[in-house]
């Protein structure tokens, strides 16, 4: 053995023998240190949030989505109404002599537009796509199908898809 | 060679059960003394080398029911280890980068007197080591393992072990001035 490997010994003998002689802490349970500090410092919290986010920003999306999609908050109730508002719309027509039913459903149709989308303004959608326009188109096509989303047919054309690209 | 009891020289009544909660107590408090004291050489200080141990621990536990009884426990305890001062040492170098920064223009703090004391040149050395090569260095020097048993625990070549152990005693010749 060297002096130098000699030396060693005894030197990490005086430091590390002091150091061994503490008396042997009580094992730590569970996930502490490097995981709580990756937990808390690293990517688990970027990770955790953005999840949590996309959670709560999904959840919020598919009730406006399906409120301005029926037209109200409760399907059932809108769906309902429209049908009965049809139906009299129909009546009011045969007896009249008048033709399609679209000027006399258009009016309800525009009415609970706005009440939909002034719902869909309250529930933060903040996108700024203008959507939820309170004149709300409803269409005079008959079906009652009242447009709450502001585009209007002019703008119904930015949303053809993009031309196939022929380049392989 | 006066190091203290290495993985050849444990009692060979120890036995332990993969999974038992019993035998993982008994196998922390037969080892942790020597684990800490690997540790010491490799991180910065003692209170580190405390959390890495048991950090260790933590990490040995999740896989103590896979662990087999055929394989030397306290060679697979100080693989852990050593993984797990690498680690410290990659999360303490992003720590001080961050350190200089909110320092620039500021005194340096003094030295704490406490941890003075625990010092020695040697130790400071090899904690500047590669973290490998200072384990080889407290595994042959302090723990008494062979080449071949450091070579087990390590998972690497019995060469691989004779060139870090060349490399780092060279290295604190050259620092120390031996």
């Amino acid at each position: 053995m060297s002096d130098l490997e000699r030396d060693l010994e005894q030197e990490l003998h005086r430091v590390l023998d002091a150091v061994s002689a503490r008396p042997i802490p009580p094992r730590r349970a569970g996930h502490a240190g490097f995981g709580w500090r990756a937990a808390i410092g690293g990517a688990g919290t970027a990770l955790t949030i953005k999840v949590l986010t996309g959670v709560a920003v999904a959840a919020a999306a598919v009730t406006v989505a399906g409120a301005v999609t029926t037209g109200s908050l409760n399907p059932e109730v809108w769906g309902q109404q429209l049908s009965d508002r049809v139906v009299n719309c129909k009546q009011q027509i045969a007896n009249s002599g008048q033709h399609g039913i679209g000027d006399c459903v258009s009016p309800f149709a525009s009415q609970h537009g706005a009440t939909v989308s002034s719902a869909a303004r309250h529930h933060g959608s903040g996108n700024g796509d203008g959507n939820g326009n309170p004149n709300g188109n409803g269409s005079s096509n008959g079906n009652g199908n009242g447009s709450v989303n502001g585009h209007d047919k002019d703008k119904a054309k930015d949303h053809s898809p993009p031309a196939k690209n022929s380049s392989p | 060679m006066g190091g203290t009891p290495g993985a050849a020289e444990q009692p060979a009544t120890e036995r332990y059960e993969p999974g038992s909660d019993a035998d993982f107590e008994r196998l922390y408090r037969n080892t942790y003394r020597r684990i800490l004291g690997t540790l010491v050489t490799i991180v910065r200080d003692v209170a580190t080398a405390e959390d890495c141990a048991q950090e260790t621990y933590e990490r040995a536990y999740r896989g103590w029911a896979r662990w087999r009884p055929e394989a030397p426990v306290e060679a697979w305890l100080h693989r852990i280890a050593i993984n797990v001062a690498i680690s410290d040492r990659r999360y303490q170098r992003l720590r001080q980068v961050g350190e200089v920064i909110k320092r620039l223009g500021r005194p340096a703090p003094g030295p704490d007197p406490a941890v003075v004391a625990e010092r020695s040149e040697l130790v400071e050395a090899m904690q500047k080591l590669p973290p490998k090569q200072a384990a080889a260095l407290v595994l042959r020097h302090y723990h008494g393992y062979s080449n071949r048993e450091i070579a087990a625990a390590l998972g690497i070549p019995e060469q691989t072990v004779a060139s870090r152990l060349a490399a780092a005693r060279k290295h604190l010749q050259a620092v120390l001035g031996g």
